[in-house]
């Protein structure tokens, strides 16, 4: 046996935990969506012929694709910052970024409702200073709900940006400035490029999250924000029709899958042509 | 909704009482384990301590608490057919559907003395342990010159201005809507569905949906809402905290959870017997005044504290006012209706 045989025993704990508690209910879930109540397209049937099913499952793919643009936007600065700033600061940075993560998505987004609301702390400060008279309404609509996510989903961009940037020898910048590049330039065709690895990486983990999330459409957002998690929840919890469950994941899943591979494909063959 | 009793079973009843029917403080379960499930938090806290505790003393049996109830489980359970639970709280929605799909066991009236409590709190398949209602619910601080009252002021946005709650769900929802639109609490089942969601449409742009109860209290907390559908239960809490908050009992609908038995358990004469234990007053009595949740024996709200009773919905005033919602009807219908509500929410 080769070392690199050996090694994959390393595969082992994990890749078992992850066929026992991933893998396997999860290919179940989905089987029973061909399977429950009984063998057919049944249930498939059915998404196609009740709209809700699939308009909320467009409402999905939205939120999720505004999300994702938005996080990645507010991520570049820190993560920029984090790679190219003192020691000092980057340390502090990283502590910050950490720290949600010390609170559960819960408690997080109860604090995002109380900044946001109506007589909120945002709202409060907006009236004390002029900015408006009425409150704004920025909470069980489609704003809380953006400010929900983002706030949860920071981090999973920052991190991964911040590993490409920091890779990234400053030599290069001062290179393409020296050869006459404007710093636009010099960012668009030498610095944006080199982070790409990193910010693809975010940005699918971004808008992957998303499309799962429960609690915060819950919580945070209004009647239209209706997310598909939800509806998955209802025909699981309420309903008992694992039937419908699976094939909602099902579609999900491949919508999912379709997207992103349309994506690695657009951003691959651009990579190329640079 | 009401359980039918065949003459037979009925005779059955009466011959045995005399002989082991309702035998407590028999000591005769010592070595029997029975899994009681329910919902988790204060609220089996209080049952542990009102209704397991009492019947493990007075049996000798051992009760053992499990949970949360979830439907999926049960459903896998029962279907199983050798149960890990014996005693199960569930909601009257579920209880319906469970005995319609054969995975309850029938209620023993030889062994469950049901005549101790409302005949509209008992069921074939299940025993009302307590009762809660859907009421309106409105701020003191926004309405301090005149409180709605009715269902229908929910709905005048002129004469009560501001936000409005409902629930995300259109059970309840839909009741409420056509008890607004005039529709007698008697000729309400089936459901006009379209007058519903009509009516509904006239405070949809106002409206903050809740999802869990906590969230139903918080908006009355945080200002966010002036007026809303909410539960008893909730706007007792939040007053306790020192919410501004109000309710009326004018057409309060009402909804009941029930212990059941699964399918198959190994454990069914002494899960009835637990059951039994549930139906006595006192232990009834005890519940109410530790979580503020209504009694289905009605003999058992007179001892209630003085400070809780006003809120539960079974006074003989407030069950007046107000109504049992149709469980049967939700069983079929739920389905369908929760699709129209998404369909409708984000329309």
């Amino acid at each position: 046996m080769t070392t690199v045989d050996r090694r994959l025993w390393l595969l082992l704990p994990a890749g078992l935990t992850l066929t026992v508690a991933f893998l396997l209910p999860v290919g179940w879930l989905l089987s029973r969506a061909f399977t429950f109540p009984q063998p057919g397209f049944q249930n498939f049937v059915l998404l196609w012929e009740r709209p809700v099913y699939l308009r909320v499952m467009g409402n999905t793919l939205w939120i999720s694709a505004i999300v994702t643009p938005i996080t990645v936007l507010l991520a570049f600065p820190v993560a920029h910052l984090m790679a190219h700033g003192s020691p000092r600061l980057r340390r502090w940075l990283v502590f910050l970024v950490l720290v949600p993560f010390w609170t559960s998505l819960l408690v997080r987004s109860f604090a995002t409702a109380i900044l946001l609301q109506r007589h909120g702390v945002l709202n409060s400060f907006l009236i004390a200073f002029g900015f408006t008279e009425e409150p704004l309404p920025l909470l069980y609509n489609m704003a809380g709900l953006l400010a929900g996510c983002v706030q949860v989903l920071l981090p999973f961009v920052i991190f991964p940006l911040y590993s490409s940037m920091a890779r990234i020898d400053p030599a290069y910048m001062r290179a393409a400035s020296t050869l006459g590049a404007t710093p636009v330039r010099a960012f668009l065709r030498v610095y944006l490029p080199l982070t790409l690895p990193g910010l693809m990486t975010g940005a699918t983990l971004v808008f992957i999250s998303t499309l799962g999330y429960y609690i915060i459409p819950a919580l945070l957002g209004g009647a239209r924000q209706q997310m598909i998690a939800q509806l998955i929840q209802d025909q699981i919890a309420t309903f008992g029709n694992w039937g419908v469950a699976g094939a909602l994941s099902l579609v999900l899943l491949a919508a999912t899958a379709a997207l992103l591979a349309l994506l690695q494909f657009t951003v691959g063959l651009k990579e190329i042509a640079r | 909704m009401s359980i039918s009793i065949t003459r037979r079973t009925l005779m059955a009843g009466v011959a045995a009482t005399p002989l082991a029917a309702y035998a407590q403080g028999a000591n005769d379960l010592k070595g029997t384990t029975v899994v009681f499930a329910s919902w988790g938090g204060a609220y089996q806290d209080a049952e542990k301590v009102s209704y397991c505790e009492p019947f493990a003393k007075a049996t000798g049996a051992t009760v053992v608490q499990d949970g949360p109830m979830n439907v999926a489980k049960f459903r896998a359970m029962a279907g199983s057919g050798t149960p890990d639970w014996d005693v199960v709280d569930v909601t009257g929605g579920f209880l319906e559907v469970a005995a319609k799909d054969g995975l309850l066991e029938k209620i023993d009236t030889k062994l469950v003395n049901i005549g101790r409590l409302d005949p509209r709190f008992v069921h074939e398949y299940g025993v009302g342990a307590i009762v809660w209602s859907y009421n309106l619910g409105y701020s003191t601080a926004a309405y301090a010159n005149g409180a709605p009252t009715t269902w229908a002021d929910l709905f005048d946005l002129k004469k009560f201005p501001g936000k409005r709650t409902l629930l995300d769900q259109p059970v309840a929802s839909l009741e409420v809507a056509l008890l607004a639109d005039g529709v007698a609490p008697d000729k309400l089942y089936p459901l006009d569905v379209d007058r519903a969601f009509k009516k509904l449409d006239q405070i949809k742009a106002q409206t903050v949906f809740w999802s869990t109860n906590s969230q139903s209290q918080q908006l009355f907390v945080d200002r966010e809402v002036t007026m809303g559908i909410i539960l008893n239960g909730r706007v007792y809490d939040a007053q306790q905290k020192g919410a501004k908050i109000a309710l009326s009992w004018e057409q309060n609908i009402q909804a009941v959870d029930y212990l059941v038995v699964p399918k198959g358990s190994k454990n069914r004469d002494a899960a009835m017997r637990l059951i039994d234990t549930m139906t006595v007053a006192e232990n009834q009595t005890k519940v109410a005044n530790l979580i503020a949740y209504s009694p289905t024996n009605l003999a058992a709200v007179k001892d209630v504290d003085k400070k809780v009773e006003p809120w539960l919905c079974t006074t003989p005033e407030n069950l007046q006012k107000g109504f049992v919602m149709s469980q049967l009807y939700w069983r079929d219908h739920l389905k369908d209706l929760t699709e129209r509500w998404t369909a409708w929410k984000i329309a």
